[in-house]
């Protein structure tokens, strides 16, 4: 027995009841944050009556919650999978889900107690200036809530780290540089659960830390407007910091795919040099790409903003011609028997590749002049965190539920999450095409067939959550050892 | 319209995307008896496509680099004969001086906040986007456009400032010539 399986041993079923309360939060609150998304969507149908001033709030908070759960559930998978290979501190683990779920009531309180609207972004100065919508108090109860969520997360990718260190000698082996550049032979390299872990530890641990920067420079402001901040650094930081740990987020969630599609395809994930030169050049995307937030922004220094267009581009290649392509080999005439797990994880798969290319075209400057900050914005990034990430999310929370609980209802699940999410994001980039902004609380009637075809299509994502989701909580009632 | 290509060519590309992994996943459960010729088709297939991608990569690139909307030097500057319209966004409402123009004329907009970041979108009367910049706070960002078409513009904001976001707007006048 190595002294990895020996750790994993004695914290198993703690271990594995930690994963499940995770899955459990993520379940909740990935329900409750699409019915706010819901409500948005049918209140610019103007289906239903939601004063503007709610509007935002529910804005704020769906952004804030969704990006949390995001974090929360890609750390679910990748912790899971990877202390199948490194030695990794439970506590730490549990640690993280309680500063998250502090993070969350201060950040709740903040928009529904406190009326907090800045969007998720907190784009400085907007906190200090609510226009009478919500108080100092409020701002700080949000910024507070996201520092420690963040402090929770920066725990978790330095335990992580640690682990990754103590066993591959550095974060560099854990990546795979070696046999990505041909210095090591390939089938030394890192699993890849090790290499996703790796990447991600490197990319939020930089980008939480430039979070917590700009979150403080803001807290002080709230209290003492005469200390102030370049707005374009601030910018700068903020979507450093939001664009990193987003990303992120896929990059946890597609351990999913490497460990359990196998599982069903009977075929090893193949690592060759493609597949560590992907997640080499994956780390140094996801940490230069932020510029494509800021292209609209003529007082940047416009090499920053050709090179985040050039970086744009680059990054899809990874996706596409390694993540997409390996599942689509590993899958192709494998002699696989679908099931609600197996089809979640590589609708995740396909969600995300094919969200790469309305992103893409969003970060060609040319296009970003007319399309920046229309609905085609939330139709790309749904389409890779909706259909993508949450996908594979939901993928490993069906997995871990495991055959025993009942799943007739399961295929239905997925395919109206699938269906819905195909007219809910579709409905978004048509309406981006026609010019329609986003974070609008009140539409213009021209626009209202978008808007309604994208309420039917985030009731259906809902109706296919809330099967799939409740299928995961009845599971509890089984063992833990019942569980893959 | 830009947004028109973008749309029919995402589209495409999206849709053809997902047609292989339907493909993919539609035949999987009949199984493959021998894997290892079909896997190295495929890898070969992999190395055209990205030959076939950093073609596409470098040539979309080169030629989107080349209609940036920065303005190096604004004509104030640089000399050259163009009208000026200052644009100031505060919660929530513009001001554009002036804000009549006739068909054919290059305007630079100097736009700017007073307050918090604002995006200045440009409509054209068919509302539909035709150029933007951000207006943020001690900083003035040039916009330079052409108008086209006769008829009242609309600007709108296009980045989120709180709870008046959406009636934050202000018209723009062009008289045919």
């Amino acid at each position: 027995m190595t002294s990895i399986e020996a750790i994993g041993s004695r914290s198993r079923i703690s271990a594995t009841a930690a994963v499940r309360a995770y899955l459990v939060v993520c379940g909740i609150v990935l329900l409750l944050m699409m019915l706010l998304g819901l409500t948005m969507r049918l209140a610019q149908a103007q289906w239903i009556d939601v004063e503007p001033n709610l509007f935002y709030v529910i804005m704020t908070m769906h952004g804030a919650g969704m990006v949390g759960i995001a974090g929360l559930g890609g750390a679910a998978v990748m912790w899971h999978f990877v202390r199948r290979y490194i030695p990794v501190s439970t506590g730490i683990f549990i640690a993280n889900l309680v500063f998250f779920l502090i993070g969350a009531v201060l950040i709740l309180g903040a928009g529904f107690i406190g009326g907090f609207a800045g969007a998720w972004t907190f784009l400085y100065p907007l906190p200090d200036h609510s226009g009478g919508l919500w108080s100092a108090n409020g701002a700080a109860a949000y910024m507070a809530g996201l520092l420690v969520i963040g402090v929770g997360f920066l725990l978790l990718h330095l335990d992580i780290a640690r682990g990754i260190i103590s066993v591959y000698g550095g974060l560099g082996s854990g990546l795979g540089v070696k046999q990505a550049f041909g210095f090591a032979p390939e089938k030394d390299g890192p699993p890849p659960a090790v290499a996703a872990s790796t990447m991600a530890a490197i990319s939020n641990i930089i980008g939480i830390v430039v979070g917590a920067v700009v979150l403080v420079l803001s807290l002080v402001n709230l209290y003492v407007p005469s200390f102030t901040f370049n707005t374009l650094v601030a910018k700068n930081l903020i979507y450093y910091f939001g664009h990193t740990f987003i990303n992120v987020t896929i990059y946890m969630a597609v351990i999913a795919v490497y460990e359990i599609l196998p599982v069903y395809t009977h075929r090893a994930w193949k690592t060759n040099r493609a597949f560590y030169l992907a997640w080499v050049l994956s780390t140094l995307m996801v940490l230069t790409v932020y510029p494509h937030h800021l292209l609209m922004d003529f007082a940047m220094p416009t090499w920053i903003l050709v090179a985040g267009q050039i970086i744009s581009w680059l990054s899809g290649l990874p996706v596409l011609l390694v993540t997409a392509f390996g599942t689509l080999t590993n899958v192709y005439r494998s002699g696989l028997k679908w099931d609600a797990a197996a089809g979640l994880v590589f609708i995740g798969v396909a969600g995300w590749a094919i969200g790469v290319i309305p992103a893409i075209a969003d970060g060609t400057i040319p296009v970003n002049s007319v399309m920046h900050n229309t609905q085609w914005v939330p139709g790309h990034f749904h389409t890779y965190l909706l259909l993508g990430m949450m996908a594979m999310m939901l993928g490993f929370m069906t997995y871990l539920a495991g055959p025993k609980s009942p799943s007739r209802l399961a295929p239905l699940g997925v395919w109206l999450y699938l269906i819905g999410g195909t007219i809910f994001v579709l409905a978004f980039l048509a309406a981006g095409s026609a010019s329609v902004p986003r974070r609008y609380a009140v539409h213009l009637p021209a626009w209202l067939p978008y808007d309604r075809a994208g309420s039917i299509g985030a009731s259906l994502v809902v109706a296919g959550a809330l099967i799939l989701i409740v299928r995961f909580l009845v599971s509890l009632r089984s063992p833990i050892d019942a569980t893959p | 319209m830009i947004q028109d290509v973008v749309w029919d060519i995402s589209i495409a590309l999206m849709g053809s995307l997902a047609a292989v992994f339907a493909g993919v996943a539609a035949g999987a459960e009949v199984p493959l008896t021998n894997y290892g010729p079909a896997i190295a088709s495929a890898y070969r297939l992999r190395i055209w496509l990205f030959a076939l991608a950093i073609v596409v990569l470098v040539g979309v690139n080169y030629r989107a680099l080349g209609a940036l909307p920065y303005i190096a030097n604004p004509a104030e500057q640089s000399g050259l004969a163009m009208k000026r319209a200052d644009a100031t966004g505060q919660q929530w409402s513009w001001t554009v001086q002036p804000n009549s123009f006739v068909v054919g004329q290059t305007v630079e907009f100097y736009v700017t906040s007073k307050d918090v970041n604002h995006g200045f979108g440009l409509y054209d009367p068919h509302m539909h986007l035709v150029a933007q910049t951000q207006a943020m706070p001690g900083f003035t960002n040039v916009l330079r456009y052409t108008f086209a078409q006769p008829g009242t513009y609309q600007v709108l904001c296009l980045e989120y400032c709180g709870l008046g976001h959406h009636i934050m707007n202000t018209q723009i006048n062009v008289a045919a010539r």
